[in-house]
């Protein structure tokens, strides 16, 4: 198998850890240590290593900093740990793991480059604390969602570009402010413009909107609070988890029959009497739901019949956050994990420094971009043999007339013509002579003994 | 076949074949060391059989016959011992075919053959590239095989050590070669061996970092290369930090090659640019208070090159072109390291560059003439360089440029304002398509009016009218709803103009325009890719108009025959490519959602139909790929739930943990409507959009007349909905829906009630949905809705709400009853136009409708059930936003 296997990570708020588990063999792989995390609150930063912020003890005093904890993939103990300026909910990276986006619970955004930890970008993004991000699918946006109930778009080149936003009317592309009541999840579609977002509220509704036209297309009401959204790769359907235990499957692009018991786009439920749903996740390819609930348990459900895969056991408390991750190369083989290991950091790339706390220097030319290892796969499939064509390009020039290293080596070889035939002329020479003496001296024996 | 395998040959595949063909190859063609070498071109035959018939590869099927397979090995020997015999042979000629076919052999042969020899021959060939005397036919030969030797040895496991060893022994005299060598074909295959060792075994290379930079340095800015050998060498020094294998060489590589950059701008510019310029160039370049490194290439760049015959601002323009060649290989090679780069001094090189016209401003140094023509006429391919340097800086940094993309853009911006030849422009729409692609609908907003004002210049073909076009355009982008209007009227003169004016078209553009048009076609299609739906309203129709007309036009001197290609010159293919590149962006407007269906639809269709008709070409190929991508639209389907029954299941778990829980699975209770199935069900279940054409039909009367007898057994109102369809339509599911009916009414009521509230939801969303005019009239809809709804909730017979679900197609009601049918109405309509705008099929809309009718029902039904007692109720529900569940059981009995 040369793909990657899917991992389900899960946190909860308890100091339970982050479980890992192989999603197709059910594998339970190391677990990660002092891990108490805020909803949406772990996330994988580009498949290199975990990283999730700390909901904050009540009683520490130390409460005007949060944290957040790197772990490496090999290693059960924190790897690096920041104190950004202030307690950090929701964390996200894009896709490639360059970029982290944090959600402070005063309503800032913070952002950081991975590689140098660099605080790129603070602003006020919403009221009150931001309770979600997310990037979109080409990584070019950042999606908020706050306890005000607001729903924010960020184009980053704005939120980066001071000029550009001075010319904007507003900061952000977009503020769906239709849920009145705190946003408890925010998931984008698949489409760069045309990609929907579904947005789930305490409100208990779930709202879905058009990215391009900024406007909502459907709300769906739900007979209970929805606390987590999943949307199928396909888009027909959406899964919401409800506080009172089942998931909901919700119609986008499917049939539904308008007939139904459960309510107008709700095509029903998937249900295993658990306490409320906290999180869920789809695999990648859609064909496994994975949900966290507040027993404690994660459950994986076939999205085909709706039967219970497998069922993982994370902690006494609940489960808050599940991640599904294709991790890059280290876990795959337990064996070579050490080789791995030193080959990365050999090359430099351990886990990236911790996030600063404040932005520290307004000096543009700071800025770094860091450009990872990259190997070419092209190189090795077509190693490129030269001698042919360099055979066939010698042979059109030797037929050419004129070229000058043809030439040179015409006449190389002409003077070695040449010597080879003085060479041979001295020989035929000296067999004439030998030849000739021999005549003689046979001529002369001869005659001698004719006159003897 | 074993048996008489050594006589006759079955057929081309047989194995008996090879050793015979290899033997009388080298009975007739191969030279040997006795005769003559008359006929060079031979060679290119005995390597092309070699090739196709693998005759070297000794590897047969296993069931050959096993005399057979030594047959072969035999000659395979006594081939490889003729090609070495020839490669010492003092002949050169005979010597440059034996090291010719010594590589051909490396690469060929089996591989156990290569592991055994490899060092012989390896010996063979360094022999030759250390003696002095040989010919540089034979140097050239000698590289060659040597880089083919190497690239097979990479291939193998056990061999780094060797392959090691070998390139250290091989980097001292490469570089007496190197130094001493003035021909370019030897160059160039030295080059390449160098690359093939640096990517191969970089670290052989180390300790000759500084030798190696030297020579090659030497020879970039000598001047005298032809373009490969540039791009060859460009390529090598941008490998060389590969060799150290740090981020520091890197790093300290950039520097030189921007510094020495910065040097010789500094010189070319002079009198061009102000000196705060240059000044903070060189502050980006070396923070102050650090020590400059060591010059590129040792001392070479500023020792002039004496027998130069160029004007010196020739070679300095092209030194800079080729140094800037060597940053964007620097960028865009990969490494197996990681690399932090300041990013501020790369733009702002760039910037400097693009902004140097040639004009010397007033007030600056005092500079000839003479300078300033010689300036000019090299400042395009300096410009052409450094617009690949930005691409390259785009396409190396992917997401981590986002910092910098603002200045990005509006330094393209204004350079594209000023710039006008033909291979500048190709180049700025480039770099901007590839922005679009690497930063997405985020960047797409920034780019839109810039391409768009423009390619609709460029791709203007009616020349001289050009300037009128310019000026509609920024009027258009205005987004006040009163310009909005302005817009409409110019985009309908936009089409109304007669089509006789529009075509006619020069038909032969030169192909210095015509490839303008490419890149502005290729950059609109990859805008409408990304940022089609990204607030478009303002340049959509344009733009959509305008690929028709281009296409059209493009098409109407018939489509480009690919074979004929290549017999007429060059314009035919490049018009061929523009036909291509209109025909891509048509479909991508097409395709792309806008908020209406496509008005060019049925016309694109007509031409993509005519050019699938020219079979084999790659107009052909193109046009039905967008005849398959555009019939969704036409044929809009949405499919059903999946199918349960049929699919099979892979991700049954069959191990411990799914017996683990089996008890657990039995008591757990699924409740998904369409997910059962019927036995008796027909095939039709899965043809939704049979199912569809069958509602269509079947609808109106089927609910209206279901209603009128649904009111007495009002107090099932989810029971009464379902059934009317179930029984007229076999794709519905009665099952689920009886189900429900008999067991699971508990369940049900919550819902039942939730479903009222989407209604007055679905309301609101639908008014947002709609086009500024339709919305203005929904809102005088809106503030009526609430009392509407009342009056209905209060509406004394149930037989008058279902007339209204039933698109007023029974009775009419009389007297306030009629104004209420009228609004609901019109916030039904509401409803469809919101569905076609959000979902482009119109399958969907009409489910979208459906359901939002079957809403409606219910939620009229169950206001009457609840009668009058709900009624101020159902007031304050249409005003607040939170739909809470209302606890009242609706179910009367």
């Amino acid at each position: 198998m040369t793909e990657q296997p899917e991992l389900v990570i899960a946190s909860s708020p308890t100091d339970a850890g982050i479980g890992c588990w192989d999603l197709h063999t059910g594998a339970e792989h190391l677990r990660y240590r002092s891990c108490s995390s805020p909803s949406h609150g772990l996330t994988c930063i580009g498949g290199r290593f975990l990283a999730s912020s700390q909901s904050q003890p009540h009683n520490t005093k130390s409460s005007s900093s949060g944290s957040i904890l790197y772990w490496s993939w090999n290693k059960p103990q924190v790897e690096v740990k920041s104190f950004p300026a202030e307690p950090i909910n929701p964390l996200v990276s894009n896709g490639e793991g360059t970029f982290i986006a944090g959600g402070g619970a005063s309503g800032d955004i913070y952002l950081w480059q991975v590689a140098t930890g660099k605080l790129l970008k603070k602003w006020q993004a919403h009221y009150r604390g931001v309770t979600c991000l997310l990037f979109n699918d080409d990584q070019s946006l950042l999606i908020s969602g706050s306890e005000d109930g607001s729903v924010r778009v960020w184009s980053l080149i704005m939120v980066f570009d001071d000029l550009l936003r001075g010319k904007a009317r507003q900061p952000y592309e977009y503020s769906f402010s239709e849920h009145s009541l705190k946003v408890t999840d925010v998931v984008i579609g698949y489409g760069g413009a045309n990609a929907i977002v579904v947005s789930a509220s305490e409100d208990r509704t779930c709202k879905v909107w058009s990215l391009s036209r900024g406007k909502l297309l459907r709300n769906i009401v739900f007979p209970t609070i929805i606390d987590a959204i999943a949307l199928d790769p396909g888009e027909d359907v959406f899964y919401a988890g409800g506080r009172d235990g089942k998931i909901y499957i919700a119609a986008l692009n499917a049939f539904a029959n308008p007939n139904n018991n459960y309510g107008l786009h709700i095509l029903g439920f998937l249900s295993e009497q658990s306490k409320a749903i906290t999180c869920l996740a789809l695999s990648m390819d859609g064909g496994l739901l994975i949900s966290g609930s507040e027993d404690g348990m994660v459950r994986v459900w076939n999205t085909k019949n709706h039967n219970i895969a497998r069922i993982f056991r994370h902690a006494k408390g609940p489960v808050n956050n599940i991640v599904v991750v294709r991790q890059q190369s280290l876990l795959s083989s337990r064996g070579s994990v050490n080789s791995q290991v030193s080959s990365v950091k050999r090359h430099g790339v351990s886990l990236a420094p911790p996030l600063e706390k404040y932005a520290n220097s307004t000096d543009e030319n700071d800025y770094k971009a860091v450009i990872g290892p990259r190997n070419d796969p092209d190189r090795a499939v077509e190693a490129s043999y030269i001698s042919i064509q360099t055979l066939n390009n010698q042979i059109l020039e030797l037929q050419r007339q004129g070229s000058s290293s043809a030439s040179e080596m015409e006449i190389e070889r002409l003077k070695l013509d040449r010597s080879r035939s003085i060479q041979m002329i001295q020989q035929w020479e000296k067999k004439f002579q030998t030849l000739h003496q021999f005549c003689v001296t046979e001529l002369l024996d001869g005659e001698q003994a004719g006159n003897a | 076949m074993a048996a008489s395998s050594d006589y006759t040959i079955e057929n081309m595949y047989d194995v008996a074949l090879k050793p015979r063909l290899l033997r009388s190859l080298l009975k007739e063609y191969v030279p040997d060391l006795k005769h003559q070498f008359r006929n060079p071109p031979v060679l290119s035959y005995v390597v092309s059989a070699i090739k196709t018939h693998q005759l070297l590869s000794e590897s047969a099927p296993l069931e050959s016959d096993e005399k057979l397979i030594e047959n072969w090995t035999a000659t395979v020997d006594s081939w490889v011992n003729r090609v070495v015999a020839l490669a010492s042979s003092d002949t050169p000629d005979k010597c440059w075919a034996g090291i010719s076919l010594l590589g051909v052999t490396c690469q060929e042969c089996s591989r156990e053959r290569f592991l055994a020899s490899y060092s012989a021959w390896f010996n063979k060939l360094l022999l030759h590239l250390q003696s002095p005397e040989d010919s540089h036919f034979v140097k050239v030969a000698t590289c060659a095989s040597l880089s083919d030797l190497f690239t097979r040895l990479n291939g193998l496991p056990n061999a780094k050590k060797d392959g090691i060893s070998f390139s250290s022994k091989l980097i001292q005299p490469l570089l007496k070669q190197l130094n001493e060598d003035k021909f370019d074909a030897v160059w160039e295959e030295a080059v390449f061996l160098l690359c093939t060792i640096l990517d191969i075994f970089p670290s052989s290379i180390q300790r000759h970092y500084d030798g190696v930079e030297d020579a090659i340095v030497l020879r970039l800015i000598s001047g005298k290369c032809s373009p490969s050998m540039l791009e060859k060498l460009g390529y090598c020094l941008a490998l060389l930090p590969k060799s150290r294998g740090d981020e520091d060489s890197w790093l300290l590589m950039m520097q030189k090659i921007m510094l020495s950059i910065n040097n010789l701008l500094n010189d070319s510019f002079q009198g061009l640019e102000k000196e705060t310029i240059r000044t903070e160039a060189m502050r980006l370049l070396l923070p102050p208070g650090k020590d400059p490194p060591p010059p590129l290439g040792g001392q070479s760049l500023s020792r002039e090159t004496a027998d130069n015959k160029m004007r010196p601002e020739h070679l300095q323009i092209s030194r800079i072109s080729t140094l800037i060649f060597c940053c964007c290989k620097l960028l865009t090679s990969s490494y197996p390291f990681q690399v932090a780069i300041h990013v501020l001094p790369l733009i702002a090189l760039t910037k400097r560059v693009l902004m140097v016209d040639g004009s010397s401003s007033p007030g600056i140094a005092y500079m000839t003439t003479m300078k300033q023509e010689f300036l000019c006429s090299e400042l395009p391919v300096l410009h052409s360089h450094t617009l690949d340097l930005l691409s390259s800086i785009v396409k190396g940094l992917g997401s981590q440029l986002l910092p910098h993309v603002g200045s990005i853009i509006r330094l393209l911006t204004n350079y594209f304002e000023t710039s006008t030849l033909p291979e500048l422009r190709i180049k700025v729409y480039t770099i901007m398509n590839v922005l679009l692609m690497s930063l997405g609908v985020g960047i797409s907003a920034h780019l839109t009016d810039v391409i768009v004002n423009n390619s609709l210049i460029d791709l203007d073909e009616r020349g001289t009218s050009s300037v009128a076009q310019q000026k509609i355009y920024p009027e258009t982008t205005a987004k006040t709803s009163h310009k909005k209007r302005k817009h409409a009227s110019t985009s309908s003169s936009l089409e109304e103009q007669p089509d006789s004016d529009v075509f006619e078209v020069e038909m032969c553009p030169t192909v210095g325009s015509l490839s303008v048009k490419i890149a502005a076609l290729e950059a609109l299609e990859a805008l409408l890719a990304v940022g089609g739906s990204w607030r478009s309203e303002s340049w959509r129709v344009n733009v959509d108009h305008l690929l028709l007309v281009v296409t059209r036009n493009a098409s109407k001197g018939g489509w480009a025959k690919d074979g004929r290609s290549k017999l007429v010159s060059e314009p035919t293919t490049m018009w061929g490519n523009y036909q291509i590149a209109a025909l891509r962006a048509l479909l991508a407007s097409l395709l792309s959602p806008g908020r209406t269906r496509p008005p060019h639809l049925s016309q694109g269709l007509e031409v993509f139909r005519r050019g699938s008709r020219e079979i084999g070409t790659k107009v052909a190929e193109c046009c039905a790929y967008a005849l398959l991508a555009l019939e969704v639209l036409i044929h809009p389907r949405a499919l059903p739930f999946l199918d349960v029954q049929s699919t099979d299941n892979k991700y049954e778990v069959g191990n411990k943990w799914f017996s683990g829980i089996s008890d657990r699975a039995a008591n757990i209770t699924f409740h998904i409507g369409t997910s059962k199935k019927a036995p008796d069900e027909s095939d039709s279940y899965n043809d939704d959009l049979y199912a569809d054409w069958m509602r269509n039909s079947e609808d109106s009367d089927t609910v209206a007349a279901d209603h009128g007898n649904d009111t007495d057994k009002s107090n099932q109102p989810q029971a009464t909905l379902g059934d009317p369809s179930s029984e007229k339509l076999p794709s519905l599911d009665t099952t689920a829906v009886k189900d429900s009916k008999s067991s699971k009414l508990k369940e049900v009521a919550p819902n039942t009630v939730a479903t009222k509230i989407p209604m007055d939801r679905d309301e609101v969303m639908a008014e947002s949905q709609l086009s500024e005019e339709t919305s203005k009239h929904s809102e005088e809809i809106l503030p009526s809705k609430s009392e509407t709804l009342a009056s209905i909730s209060s509406g004394k017979s149930s037989f008058q709400s279902s007339s209204l679900v039933s698109d007023g197609n029974a009775l009419n009601p009389t007297g306030s009853e009629v104004q209420a049918e009228k609004l609901v109405l019109g916030a039904k309509n509401n409803v469809v136009s919101l569905g076609s705008e959000k979902f482009v099929d119109s399958a969907s809309r009409k489910e979208v409708a459906e359901a939002s009718d079957a809403g409606f029902a219910s939620s009229l039904m169950m206001n009457v059930d609840r009668g009058k007692e709900l009624m101020h109720e159902s007031d304050n529900e249409s005003m607040e936003s939170i739909p809470d569940i209302v606890d009242v059981e609706p179910d009367s009995d």
